[in-house]
């Protein structure tokens, strides 16, 4: 009556059926975009549209200094990977984030292994040995921009603080915000701390004359240190 | 474009600890280069420094692009052509340490004899010397150097009368070393100077977290305190916002 090949074939729809699906899903999920967690590395295109210049080809001095560059930015990558990671990791076990922002970040981690490697071995075509040193000096060079950067904002968090404040020059009377304290006026503050103040205020000078001195004296190496100091990227 | 890697014992930051790098995938390698894209810039004359190529500048706002720091090295790398990178970062410059030691100490000599306005030229001069620093050498020394001068400067701006000037270098202070408690100590004499009392003991409270056994800061605190509580005790007569606190 019904011949043997029925069952034969009916396992083989089952699991050819399974398997084609296997295969049409893997295919899927393998295609599936991942977003990139950083934004573009500027650094490393400016890097390699460089090296590809032929005419007429970038110096050497340009060539290191983009390399330099580009290792200063891996570098705040790195950090900035390293504290998301752990901070997510968090937020996905408390279950506030989905699976997708973690895979962004796994991915831009291998990336950024590799590209750690490939600026590595850049950095050894150069200078033997040069890998090595170059991202140490990377991490310094960050500091020391930061750095550089809270001395440039000094003469504007002046300018912020004077209008906050008032001028502070001897001689001028102070307003203190009076909601901040109930008890305390706008006048009786000042005479009592001047008093109270363990080191004398200097004798009311000139305050034109003396500022004008001061901010002169300022002026100038501000100026020079301004021209040499970074800006802020 | 990319040298065969070769794995290496190595240290790639100063705070890692030696790791072994990894063998470089080629997937991954091959998934950098398809993520490149060329950038529009031209080289200057001397080919030391790259411009935007639409307007020929540095800095352009309108390309959104800042080849400034880049060119920047480039120059100094290109004017010392002994130097084949930049150096690691122990490689500390000593002239210039001395330099600045010299004029802080300058500045010291002038503060001692009371000659405020000078000892601040002394000290902005150190801090602008401070900041010619090679930007490779290691971030402490010019970090240690700039908070001192900076401290310096805040005492004497104090001393002058300058006080939003003093304050401003003592929060500067802080922002470069947060745990020393000479900073904090500062920007509060300085509040208490221009008479926003709550402000500066909220400054001494913040720095004795740092360091809870200073004793200038627990003597600071203190006269706030005294201040303070003489105020809420005895209502000004002269004063219609006394402790009722009407603010007009």
């Amino acid at each position: 009556m019904a011949s043997v090949l029925v069952p034969v074939f009916y396992v083989l729809i089952v699991f050819g059926g399974l398997f084609l699906f296997g295969r049409f899903y893997r295919k899927s999920t393998a295609n599936k975009r991942i977003d990139p967690y950083f934004p573009r590395h500027h650094e490393r295109d400016t890097y390699v549209t460089l090296l590809q210049r032929t005419d007429p080809p970038a110096s050497d001095a340009l060539l290191k200094a983009a390399l330099v560059r580009r290792a200063i930015a891996d570098v705040q990558r790195i950090l900035r990977l390293r504290e998301d990671k752990q901070a997510l990791q968090n937020l996905l076990q408390k279950g506030s984030v989905g699976d997708d922002l973690w895979n962004s970040l796994l991915a831009a981690e291998k990336e950024l292994e590799a590209e750690i490697v490939e600026v590595h071995a850049e950095a050894n075509s150069f200078v033997e040995g040069w890998g090595h040193v170059l991202f140490q000096t990377a991490s310094e060079m960050l500091a020391n921009e930061k750095t550089r950067v809270i001395v440039e904002q000094i003469p504007l968090e002046r300018a912020r603080n004077e209008a906050k404040f008032g001028k502070g020059l001897p001689g001028t009377t102070q307003a203190p915000p009076v909601a901040a304290s109930a008890p305390s006026g706008p006048t009786t503050p000042k005479s009592s701390a001047a008093t109270k103040s363990p080191s004398s205020l200097a004798p009311p000078a000139p305050s034109a004359g003396t500022d004008g001195v001061s901010s002169e004296g300022e002026a100038s190496p501000r100026n020079r240190s301004a021209k040499k100091s970074k800006k802020r990227k | 474009m990319a040298s065969p890697p070769q794995p290496q014992q190595q240290t790639m930051q100063a705070q890692v600890p030696q790791q072994i790098l990894p063998r470089p995938d080629p997937v991954m390698q091959a998934v950098i280069e398809a993520d490149f894209r060329p950038v529009d810039l031209t080289l200057d004359s001397t080919n030391v420094a790259a411009l935007c190529a639409v307007h020929s500048r540095e800095k352009c706002d309108e390309c959104d692009v800042d080849y400034t720091q880049l060119n920047r090295l480039s120059k100094v790398l290109a004017a010392n052509p002994t130097l084949l990178c930049p150096p690691p970062p122990n490689v500390v410059n000593q002239k210039l340490s001395q330099i600045i030691n010299q004029t802080k100490e300058e500045g010291n000599a002038l503060f001692r004899t009371h000659q405020w306005e000078k000892a601040i030229g002394r000290y902005t001069q150190a801090a602008g010397f401070a900041t010619q620093r090679a930007p490779w050498e290691a971030q402490q020394f010019m970090r240690e150097e700039l908070s001192t001068v900076l401290s310096n400067r805040s005492a004497a701006y104090f001393e002058h009368g300058e006080l939003v000037s003093a304050l401003t270098d003592a929060e500067a202070v802080i922002q470069l070393k947060k745990p020393w408690s000479k900073g904090h100590f500062r920007k509060a004499k300085a509040l208490v100077a221009l008479g926003y009392l709550p402000q500066a003991r909220e400054a001494v409270q913040y720095g004795l977290q740092f360091d809870p056994t200073n004793v200038e800061m627990m003597g600071v605190l203190q006269d706030i305190e005294l201040v303070l509580r003489s105020y809420a005790d005895q209502p000004r007569p002269d004063n219609a916002l006394s402790a009722t606190g009407n603010a007009a």
